[in-house]
């Protein structure tokens, strides 16, 4: 049971600049649980204390927002991890 | 307005399209389109928009040119270092197109000035580099009733976006509230030069199709372009009905509200310790437990070489362990060059702890000046 995972380019110094990783889960949580313990820190990059997906922060499963953690993942699914950018 | 023969001739190609024709063209040169940061992204942006004919264009950017903006802010040359970045692109945009009129704000934006600047033009782009202005700049649009093009980048990625009054998402419906500091910039995390160029022509892009009502402009997607990997990427964004300033019930309603967090840290309490100074506060303070030492690079540098007993919290995980930070310890924070321990201090006193120190001129000057066998990580 596995989908892809797109890191954003700011969290990709936690998944070794890879751009996407495969990563094991049923639900959204279980899918962060999953990067977390291959990529200590990076959960906490997108969800705050409380589990809330941080400000600057945006998760899709495919085309479709995140707005609970529960959310289903199927095999296959791509996970888009979307972080603010500020460059110019 | 009818266009002479020169400008029919200058835009023929345009005028060969169908879409623009005659019509369009006399549609640029009505516009009038403001580019927020001659930098990256502003720089092409505003090249093309030159090139193409619209009537007016504004440029606002307080900063002057330096060495390391030419590697990708192709309005400017070698000879133009140290001048003023507004005035610097009014005479080379006019260069490359003299029947336009080019307005140089030679000034940062405020929420003081955003609305008077704001106000003079229909169209606006943002390519500024700080987090604040972003949103500053968004709030005035929804406000003013403004359409906007959003673009940023990192690296090797970047994001576009368009907001049109009435019509879809503004960018606090896709990033509810700035988080600075939680994203390292361009200076800090380097970006590849040619990455501002594919997002600044979106951006003029998507002028140029609202002003003429030409094609389906980025209203309600977020596009996020990843240079490593040459790939587009589109997601549906849509308009948050507890949005802060365009959803139902807005709470930021004036511009000034919006430009209040705005304010830059007064840095004149950080204290800049030289790599003796801090060699010899580590060794009392530290010992009396009166400090902690946080090294503020990504794990990677961090893993090829550290000051004893440091500890290793990025610039982008600061934000959200402030409350590590506060537990009676002075911190002093430490990076390669002293920029980004410097932006830690920054974030340290918006959150109300006194007197952050840090290291001046980082880990390089540390091992320039007292252990040449201390290997600091490239960056």
């Amino acid at each position: 049971m596995s989908c892809t995972v797109r890191i954003p380019s700011p969290l990709r110094s936690y998944t070794g600049g890879a751009p996407a990783v495969a990563a094991g889960g049923v639900t959204v949580e279980e899918v962060l649980g999953d990067l977390e313990r291959r990529f200590g820190g990076i959960r906490f990059r997108m969800l705050d204390e409380q589990n809330r997906i941080r400000p600057h922060i945006r998760l899709y499963v495919n085309t479709s927002e995140v707005t609970a953690l529960a959310q289903a993942v199927q095999p296959g699914d791509t996970v888009h991890v979307i972080c603010a950018l500020s460059g110019g | 307005m009818a266009l002479s023969a020169t400008q029919r001739a200058r835009y023929d190609r345009h005028l060969a399209l169908a879409e623009i024709g005659a019509a369009g063209q006399e549609r640029l040169q009505r516009a009038r389109v403001l580019v927020a940061g001659a930098g990256g992204l502003g720089s092409p942006a505003a090249l093309y928009l030159a090139a193409a004919g619209v009537g007016t264009l504004g440029i606002i950017d307080g900063d002057c040119i330096e060495l390391s903006n030419l590697q990708r802010q192709v309005l400017f040359t070698s000879a133009d270092i140290g001048r003023l970045k507004a005035p610097t692109a009014r005479e080379r945009l006019l260069a490359l197109n003299p029947e336009i009129t080019v307005v140089a704000h030679a000034s940062t934006l405020t929420a003081q000035n955003v609305v008077s600047v704001l106000e003079g033009y229909d169209v606006v782009l943002d390519g500024t580099d700080r987090v604040n202005t972003r949103y500053l700049i968004n709030d005035a649009c929804v406000i003013l009733g403004k359409p906007l093009v959003s673009a940023a980048i990192h690296r090797f990625e970047g994001q576009a976006m368009t907001y049109a009054p009435g019509r879809g998402p503004c960018y606090r419906c896709l990033f509810a509230q700035p988080q600075p500091g939680a994203v390292a910039s361009c200076a800090e995390a380097g970006v590849l030069g040619v990455l501002p160029g594919v997002l600044g022509a979106i951006q003029a892009t998507e002028a140029i199709k609202l002003v003429t009502g030409v094609g389906e402009p980025l209203i309600g997607r977020l596009l996020i372009y990843d240079a490593l990997e040459l790939r587009f990427t589109e997601l549906p964004l849509a308009r948050r009905a507890d949005c802060a300033v365009c959803g139902e019930h807005p709470s930021i309603t004036s511009v000034r509200d919006a430009g209040e967090s705005c304010a830059a840290p007064d840095l004149t309490s950080v204290r800049r310790l030289s790599p003796s100074t801090l060699r010899q506060q580590l060794a009392s303070a530290r010992a009396a437990g009166q400090l902690v030492l946080i090294d503020v690079r990504e794990p990677r540098e961090f893993d090829i070489g550290h000051l004893e007993g440091a500890c290793n919290i990025p610039l982008g995980e600061i934000p959200l362990r402030l409350g590590e930070l506060t537990a009676g310890r002075t911190p002093v924070f430490i990076c390669r060059s002293g920029r980004r321990s410097l932006s830690a201090c920054a974030l340290a006193l918006r959150a109300g702890i006194e007197a952050p120190a840090h290291l001046e001129g980082g880990l390089l000057a540390w091992a320039a000046e007292l252990d040449p066998s201390f290997e600091v990580a490239p960056g």
